[in-house]
């Protein structure tokens, strides 16, 4: 126990340094950034903080917010619930204007109290779990459309193919799970078949033992909903083992790094995806300068990730102020406006208004717009 | 280590030595429990939640040194009894209204049950299978948590309601932070009476030699469950009161890792010695948040400090004599 | 497709996957018979050998081309990098150790790989890299069931690996060596047996079985990250245990038996693939229960 003292010593000393950080920023407008940049899920994290930082660069040099830069504040999140909330309440202790992010769902779900109780304007990026909707205090919005709205997209497009049994796989994380029911049920509802609902975990590469259970199942179709990483080895185990259905992938899986991996297997998979730079015009100009800033492809959530602190600072700039409720107003107003991504307005529940879903198919090495 | 009695003591050993003593432990005691009451006046909401989530270790850590330090058990599914507690309240509360006051015996009840369930066919193992065993409950629980609906699946409970206690709501950080720094006194407290008492020297004889030790009439048995027993109750209280305090748990929150964590700090900070295992919760919890500024190497910057730390204090930061 | 298609089928699945944990599995077993010492970094050599293995890739398939040879050459490469990498780090990390506490040397190998997964995610900025290969997609054809020429490779080079592994542990001085080192240190220094020279061996061998199977995962499955150590290792510690820690034949079968009861719990109708880790942890814990130093694992006294 007295080794409280050494500690309490040094969380002073941190107060100090935090307290003189946001003394040197007055400045400046400081926006939170949770995200995953350890652990497991920092693939995702890093790529949307590199598309956030993007944005920051552009909204600065073309003489930022209210007359001031903008300053971000990376907090990591590391997918993990406490750590997200050590993240969210530093954040708001830093007193920042207002934070985006959100990655991981399960993770958000336990710091929007955190920002509810400071009242502090929280743009959630990519996360999407219906589960959010209620535990949202009134200060969040989501501008990633919600599960269901896929669910809805994913089972017109396999009733388009004429599929009559779907196999659903996810990854048993927040996201995928919600998104992998979510169908399900209304797939059910359709009445349609499932063939089988399948779990693999996080960091397995070998889905053999899922795969012949497809093959087995006669499923006219499989639907994987979490990330292309594993996505990409699903994909070229199925097409190997000779799974000459339908494959199709959600909104996670929708990264060009999915034909890198998975090869020519990838060819003729299809996407539902929030529509990605490929088929809007400024958003090439996204993709070259990504790409020749961080040498790689943007991820699935980039240009979500891009139009978060955009929309964050053209609601700091439309309140006038950096007063978080008239944030949260000029939020709630949102709409009228095209952005990187399309148009974003908000529900009741404050979260996206329209279903942005549009469905992709693998051509030729990249994603192409599917016309139904 | 024996043949460290017959060199001079170390600064370490000195300082160790200093505060140990026994007429400057009230002195010490009075200074921490100023400390604990006057820190959420003093820092700021940040410093008060990981402080909040550094006390929430001392309680966890203190339960595993339970079972790894005085008993010599190895356990790396540790967060299991974690969850049993923190589910336990998130269901009665959030799907069944249960009063939270009310619904704390049967998560008790519930973290002891589990601690039978996983101590009863370890018994006859050595350490390295009992690691497996335990790893393996571990992930039991945490895979029964995402696959069953009354658990909420991978999303977990949330929104589960905020206690009150006597009119006193039970919501801001700091009301969070008085609350943490009760549990980890009464765990301080707890874990320094099971130390001096007859079953805590029963743990030393068993850990030493378990035969001996039953040839001394100690019995075997009931002198490890009781240790996996006591052990999961601190666990549980402090998945009681996490659920609360975060208002949502999701299977993530009780990972390996987190058991590997909690094991870490137990054995860096010095196993069987309880403040050195606080000692190494603090480090544990705090290490990682001083270094946020170096955002995605924060990790390895901290992993490295930890290997030099075990490699200049091989058997911990604050080891006990007694082992 | 029939129950005996789907049962075969499974059992091929399982075998392939039941080898890469084996593989991983024994140098876990190996490094537990010297120095007693649960190597939970050792996952993650498997990602560091996969890694490197792809760097060695892309440096001979100019020469030797992307097919299953290059890959081969690639492999070896690793096996020397990671091998070496195992050694240092014994030396740097766990040589000090070894007369502390058991659990602190646990705990040290904890913190190694923890620094080697974050210094993987520094280095690749957190991408997964797709490890592009020339091998095909074919294989044979047997009525319902398939089989690809790609798994009959990976399946026969892990056989060949621990049959080497065996015949050398069993027939070599150092092997006899390791063995004597495994039931009594002070004594083989005694002896005059360099007790160090051979623990560093053991890593080494233990290691680059590790990259082997790294190597070779991420050619089979088309990408790697600094990730991918992690499941793989607490996968191969379980077949280890299953086999009876410090059984070389042991981690061998525990491998095989591991791949095959993920393989079928994801088949079996009331099990699925969402309860099969759970299936698979009770079994082990029921094996254990019953047998509790593993399959082939020997019964001895041992103090923390």
């Amino acid at each position: 126990m007295r080794n409280i003292i050494t500690t309490v010593a040094s969380a002073v000393a941190l107060n100090v340094a935090i307290g003189s950080v946001a003394m040197a920023q007055s400045d400046a407008i400081t926006i939170g950034v949770q995200l995953p940049t350890t652990g497991s899920e920092a693939t995702y994290g890093i790529d949307m903080l590199n598309a956030i930082q993007l944005a920051a660069d552009e909204i600065n040099a073309s003489g930022g917010v209210l007359g001031k830069q903008i300053e971000l504040s990376p907090a990591d999140a590391a997918c993990d619930p406490q750590q997200s909330v050590n993240a969210a309440s530093m954040l708001a202790s830093q007193n920042v204007v207002g934070v985006v992010g959100g990655y991981c769902s399960g993770a958000t779900q336990p710091t929007l109290n955190t920002y509810g109780d400071a009242n502090i304007p929280f743009v959630i990026i990519a996360a999407n779990s219906t589960k959010l909707i209620p535990a949202n205090p009134g200060n969040a919005f989501m501008i990633n459309s919600t599960g269901d709205y896929q669910a809805e997209t994913a089972v017109d497009f396999f009733e388009s193919q004429g599929v009559e049994s779907l196999a659903i796989i996810n990854q048993g994380d927040a996201y995928s799970q919600d998104l992998a029911s979510l169908t399900r049920d209304e797939w059910k509802a359709a009445g349609h078949e499932i063939a089988s609902f399948d779990v693999v975990n996080k960091g397995e590469q070998d889905f053999s033992a899922v795969v012949s259970k497809i093959k087995n199942s006669n499923a006219d179709a499989v639907f994987w909903t979490a990330y292309y990483a594993d996505g990409a080895l699903l994909i070229r185990q199925l097409r190997q083992r000779g799974y000459q259905g339908v494959i199709a992938v959600g909104d996670g899986s929708t990264s060009s790094k999915l034909f890198e991996i998975a090869g020519r297997a990838a060819e003729g998979v299809y996407a539902f995806a929030n529509p990605i730079p490929a088929f809007l015009p400024g958003a090439q100009d996204f993709n070259i300068q990504y790409e020749s800033e961080y040498g790689r492809a943007p991820g699935p959530y980039a240009p979500l990730s891009y139009d978060g602190l955009q929309l964050m600072a053209w609601a700091i700039e439309k309140a006038g102020s950096t007063d978080s409720d008239a944030i949260q107003q000029a939020l709630s107003s949102a709409g009228g406006m095209e952005w990187l991504t399309g148009p974003i307005s908000f529900t009741e529940d404050n979260t996206l208004a329209r279903s942005n879903f549009i469905v992709l198919e693998g051509k030729g090495g990249e994603w192409t717009r599917h016309e139904q | 280590m024996a043949t460290d009695e017959a060199r001079r003591p170390t600064p370490f050993e000195r300082l160790y030595a200093y505060l140990d003593a026994p007429n400057r432990r009230h002195t010490v005691h009075v200074i921490i429990i100023l400390l604990l009451i006057v820190t959420p006046f003093i820092a700021n909401q940040y410093t008060t939640v990981i402080l909040t989530n550094a006390l929430l270790y001392v309680v966890l850590c203190l339960g595993l040194n339970i079972v790894v330090g005085y008993a010599g058990l190895l356990d790396l599914g540790y967060a299991a009894f974690f969850a049993v507690g923190a589910y336990t309240i998130g269901i009665l509360t959030q799907q069944f209204g249960v009063n939270f006051w009310l619904a704390i015996p049967f998560a008790i009840v519930a973290a002891a049950v589990a601690g039978v369930v996983i101590g009863a066919p370890t018994l006859r193992l050595r350490s390295d299978y009992l690691a497996i065993v335990t790893l393996g409950f571990g992930e039991i629980v945490r895979f029964t948590a995402r696959n069953l609906e009354i658990t909420g699946g991978a999303s977990g409970l949330f929104a589960i309601p905020e206690p009150s206690l006597f009119g006193w709501r039970i919501d801001s950080a700091s009301d969070f932070f008085y609350v943490f720094a009760v549990l980890a006194v009464l765990a301080y407290i707890a874990s320094q009476r099971l130390y001096h008492s007859r079953l805590g020297r029963a743990w030393l004889y068993v850990r030493h030699d378990e035969d001996a030790a039953e040839a001394m009439g100690i019995d075997r048995v009931r002198t490890k469950l009781s240790a996996y027993i006591i052990g999961a109750i601190f666990g549980a209280m402090g998945g009681i009161f996490f659920s609360v305090n975060l208002g949502a748990i999701s299977p993530e929150s009780f990972s390996f890792e987190q058991s590997v964590m909690i094991l870490l700090a137990v054995v860096l900070g010095g196993m069987g010695k309880i403040p050195g295992v606080i000692l190494g919760a603090f480090i544990i919890v705090l290490g990682p948040e001083l270094l946020r500024d170096l955002d995605s190497l924060r990790l390895l910057v901290f992993a490295v400090l930890l290997l030099l730390i075990m490699l200049f204090r091989p058997s911990g930061i604050w080891p006990d004599k007694r082992s | 497709m029939s129950f005996f298609d789907s049962f075969f089928q499974q059992l091929i699945n399982g075998l392939v996957l039941g080898s890469f944990y084996a593989l991983v599995a024994l140098g876990y077993t190996m490094v537990f018979g010297v120095i007693k010492l649960l190597n939970f970094a050792h996952g993650d050599f498997y990602m560091a050998g996969a890694f490197v293995g792809f760097g060695a890739l892309s440096l001979v398939s100019g020469a030797l081309g992307a097919g299953w040879m290059g890959i081969f050459v690639a492999m070896l490469l690793a096996m020397m990098a990671i091998g070496c990498l195992g050694v240092v780090i014994e030396r740097i990390a766990y040589h000090p150790m070894l007369n502390a506490p058991r659990l602190s040397i646990l705990i040290t190998a904890l913190a190694v790989s923890l620094v080697l997964q974050n210094a993987a995610l520094a280095l690749t900025g957190g991408q997964y890299t797709a490890f592009s290969t020339d091998i095909g997609f074919g294989g044979f054809e047997v009525g319902n069931l398939f089989i690809s020429h790609n798994q009959i490779i990976l399946v026969a080079t892990a056989a060949v690996l621990m049959i080497a592994l065996e015949l050398g542990v069993s027939r070599t001085m150092y092997g006899r060596a390791m063995r004597a080192v495994s039931i009594d240190k002070d004594m083989c220094r005694m002896m005059g047996i360099n007790v160090a020279g051979v623990i560093a061996v053991t890593f080494f061998i233990g290691s680059s079985l590790a990259a082997a199977a790294g190597t070779m995962a991420g050619a089979y499955y088309g990408s790697i990250w600094y990730f991918m150590g992690f499941l793989i290792g607490l996968k191969a510690f379980t077949a280890a245990v299953i086999g009876g820690i410090g059984s070389i034949p042991g981690a061998m079968l525990g491998g095989l038996i591991l791949g095959l009861l993920e393989s079928f719990g994801t088949n079996i109708e009331f099990i699925g693939s969402e309860w099969k880790d759970v299936f698979t942890f009770a079994i082990l814990i029921l094996v254990l229960v019953f047998k509790p130093t593993g399959l082939l694992g020997k019964s001895e006294v041992e103090r923390m």
